[in-house]
């Protein structure tokens, strides 16, 4: 006779950005199936694009996701401009990258205080907090709001941004808005100081404890940023983001609207702890401090440093944003756009979206969109965020399934997953 | 409603979750929420549940797949008051642009000849299945359009629709005319209003990301006209205002009037 055995199912995780669910089948002797299963529909952004005029495909892009629309702009902007052969002014680099760090800073407060703390608080929601934690919401608050702050005024608004064009923006602020921006971005030191601590207290659960290949972008300019044009392992491989397809294998599983990715035929990791174990040399400033004295918790081999690594980069990005508008002031005033004419081509963009690796790559004929891939950080992670529900699963099958199905929504909410974005499409 | 809490519910179809991020990014909410019972808000509640009595339903997102069609008859079933909130809710969202296309088409060109268990279709408003009662335009809507739609509900009142083109806010700040002036294929005279023009004032063409005003008011010919005397081609235009109209059953009957090809 065949056994049956009930799944213990998380139909709809909570507090995450998109529809997605888990499900275990535990058997004699233990766990026998693990699915992250992405509901939320399929959307076909790749296809409803191609053969599309690239400034209208550009307009739609960004609507894969609303947490991080700011990355997807601008990453497919510069791919579309990497195709056409234009490469933007310095300072029109670095105020993009600013805008891009109001998404980062957004993303990263909400993520930390209003979708990771409340487990840690004992809190079914942020909602429920804010009569108890009423510093840490306000906290939240301010720093989601200069994020958002800085994408209005920088990219006319903070969620699916339309100044941000080819060649540059549609108008830039005056200068003393961007001025406001750096005493804003100073005030708001100490509160990201404050998070990174707050988050040093917390649990990192050990039973997902083992290797993890992380990838990130190689930032240009030697510092740790949001560009680059290549990609590094942890393992010490790097390539051409042109070559991408070479190293990374997208394929479909039945459970899932969004593809699975592996490098080396292996499950791997993106995102901010990502991004420090390949690039914490290029810290700088408090941050390199802060990361100096919390190595041990901000290690490699756990998902959950990534919400530490958020942290520390609130501290990191609102410095490193300062300094870019440093840049930019010092040759204000800014002509907002370069002429950019469309000729054909294909170029490839990654990029650090607040989630990890974004890989747009644009083919451009005739004014016209001819080819999109477009492979989103969650799309990358949900393999290796498989496996480490698994194991957490595997050391929690035989507690109260309460208990499991929390555990196991935490490891999800610890790689910020954004499933709106992975339910994109690449092509085969 | 005053005096004892409204439940209300937050429900997400396919979408971005932009409108809900909107939503739970408004300082006012630390207001509102005490005068409310959240029944249902998974993007910031793990306590929440889809089958449960709600006052008001908010609703984003198209439907876009066989299951959200069962799920918005629950949700419809289970609230007084359904609201649609963004231009996915309401028109189908950008996902709807090719929705002409066989659903076969686009899954190949992006899934191959994958399978997966659930089951998906071609994105459509809410309204293809279920009565809605209020509609909250945009992508995403401003902060002030759910503030004034939920503060109105909640002393009891109706939210009303805007029925002016975008034009008209542009024209009050003072703009420079992006399609007049500029020569770009601005969507603002068919747009509904609300955005306080925001495109135009950083000098972008309007991409219509509010949805066409009423499909009686909206003068979808009129701009086909200025759009082909620029030398735009009618697939052109017919992309460019499909994007945030796909479903709307007025576009291509009027664009057509201009192209000589009404069918009767």
């Amino acid at each position: 006779m065949k056994n049956v055995y009930l799944p213990i199912t998380v139909d709809h995780i909570a507090r995450v950005e998109g529809k997605g669910g888990v499900e275990i089948i535990v058997g004699d002797g233990g766990v026998k199936e693990v699915k992250l299963n992405i509901i939320e529909g399929p959307r076909f952004f790749e296809a409803i694009t191609l053969g599309k005029k690239l400034d209208e495909a550009l307009s739609v892009y960004p609507r894969i996701c609303s947490f991080c629309s700011a990355a997807h702009k601008l990453t497919a902007v510069e791919a579309a401009e990497k195709a056409v052969g234009f490469t933007p002014r310095e300072e029109i680099q670095a105020l993009r990258e600013v805008l891009y760090i109001g998404d980062m800073i957004e993303s990263h407060a909400l993520h930390l205080y209003l979708l990771v703390l409340p487990d840690y608080m004992g809190y079914s929601g942020p909602l429920h907090m804010i009569d108890e934690y009423k510093r840490e919401i306000r906290i939240a608050l301010d720093l989601k709001n200069l994020g958002s702050w800085m994408m209005d005024e920088l990219g006319s608004r903070a969620i699916h941004q339309e100044n941000a064009v080819l060649g540059g923006f549609g108008k830039l602020p005056d200068k003393s808005v961007i001025e406001k921006m750096k005493e804003k971005l100073k005030e708001a030191l100490p509160k990201a100081e404050y998070t990174f601590e707050l988050f040093t207290k917390l649990e990192q659960y050990e039973e997902v404890e083992g290797p993890i290949i992380h990838i990130a972008v190689k930032p240009r300019d030697e510092a740790y940023g949001i560009y680059g044009d290549y990609l590094k392992a942890s393992d010490g491989v790097e390539f051409p983001s042109e070559e991408y397809r070479e190293h990374i294998k997208e394929f479909v599983v039945e459970h899932s609207f969004a593809k699975h990715s592996v490098y080396r035929e292996k499950p791997f990791m993106v995102g901010a702890i990502s991004r420090l174990v390949n690039n914490s040399d290029l810290l700088y400033g408090r941050a390199k401090d802060l990361y100096e004295g919390h190595k041990d918790l901000l290690r490699d081999t756990n998902p959950f440093a990534n919400n530490l690594a958020q942290a520390l980069e609130l501290v990191y990005f609102i410095e490193r944003a300062i300094d870019l508008i440093d840049e930019a002031l010092a040759k204000w005033p800014i002509r907002p756009r370069d002429t950019v004419e469309i000729r054909d081509g294909f170029g490839v963009s990654t990029t650090e979206a607040p989630r990890g690796v974004l890989v747009y790559a644009l083919k451009v004929e005739n004014g016209r969109v001819s080819y999109a891939d477009i492979i989103t950080p969650t799309a990358f992670n949900l393999a290796m965020m498989e496996e480490h529900v698994r194991m957490m699963a595997e050391k929690h099958y035989s507690d109260d399934p309460e208990r499991l199905k929390y555990l196991t929504e935490m490891v999800v909410r610890a790689y910020d997953p954004c499933i709106s974005c992975s339910v994109h499409v690449a092509r085969l | 409603m005053m005096g004892e809490k409204i439940r209300i519910g937050f429900y997400a179809l396919t979408s971005c979750y932009g409108c809900q991020l909107q939503f739970a990014m408004m300082d006012e909410i630390l207001q509102l929420i005490p005068n409310v019972e959240v029944a249902c808000w998974f993007m910031l509640e793990r306590d929440s549940y889809e089958d449960e009595p709600v006052d008001i339903a908010l609703i984003e997102g198209s439907v876009s797949t066989e299951e959200e069609i069962e799920l918005v008859k629950k949700i419809r079933e289970n609230a007084r008051v359904v609201v649609a909130v963004g231009s996915c809710a309401v028109q189908g969202g950008v996902q709807s642009w090719e929705k002409d296309k066989p659903l076969e088409e686009l899954w190949e060109r992006v899934y191959g000849d994958a399978k997966v268990k659930f089951k998906p279709k071609m994105a459509e408003p809410v309204e293809n299945y279920i009565k809605v009662d209020y509609k909250v335009y945009g992508c995403p809507p401003e902060k002030r359009d759910l503030l004034y739609t939920l503060g109105t509900l909640l002393i009891g009142s109706w939210p009303e629709d805007i029925d002016y083109p975008v034009c008209v806010e542009c024209r009050l700040r003072g703009n420079t005319c992006v399609l007049l002036e500029k020569g770009e294929p601005c969507l603002g005279p068919i747009t509904r209003a609300g955005c306080d023009a925001r495109c135009p004032a950083y000098g972008i063409a309007c991409i219509g990301c509010r949805g066409a005003i009423d499909y009686d008011v909206a003068w979808f010919d009129s701009l086909a006209r200025v759009f082909k005397e620029k030398g735009l081609t009618k697939e052109d235009i017919l992309e460019r205002m499909r994007m945030f109209n796909a479903h709307n059953p007025k576009l291509e009957e009027m664009v057509n009037k201009i192209f000589g090809g009404v069918k009767e």
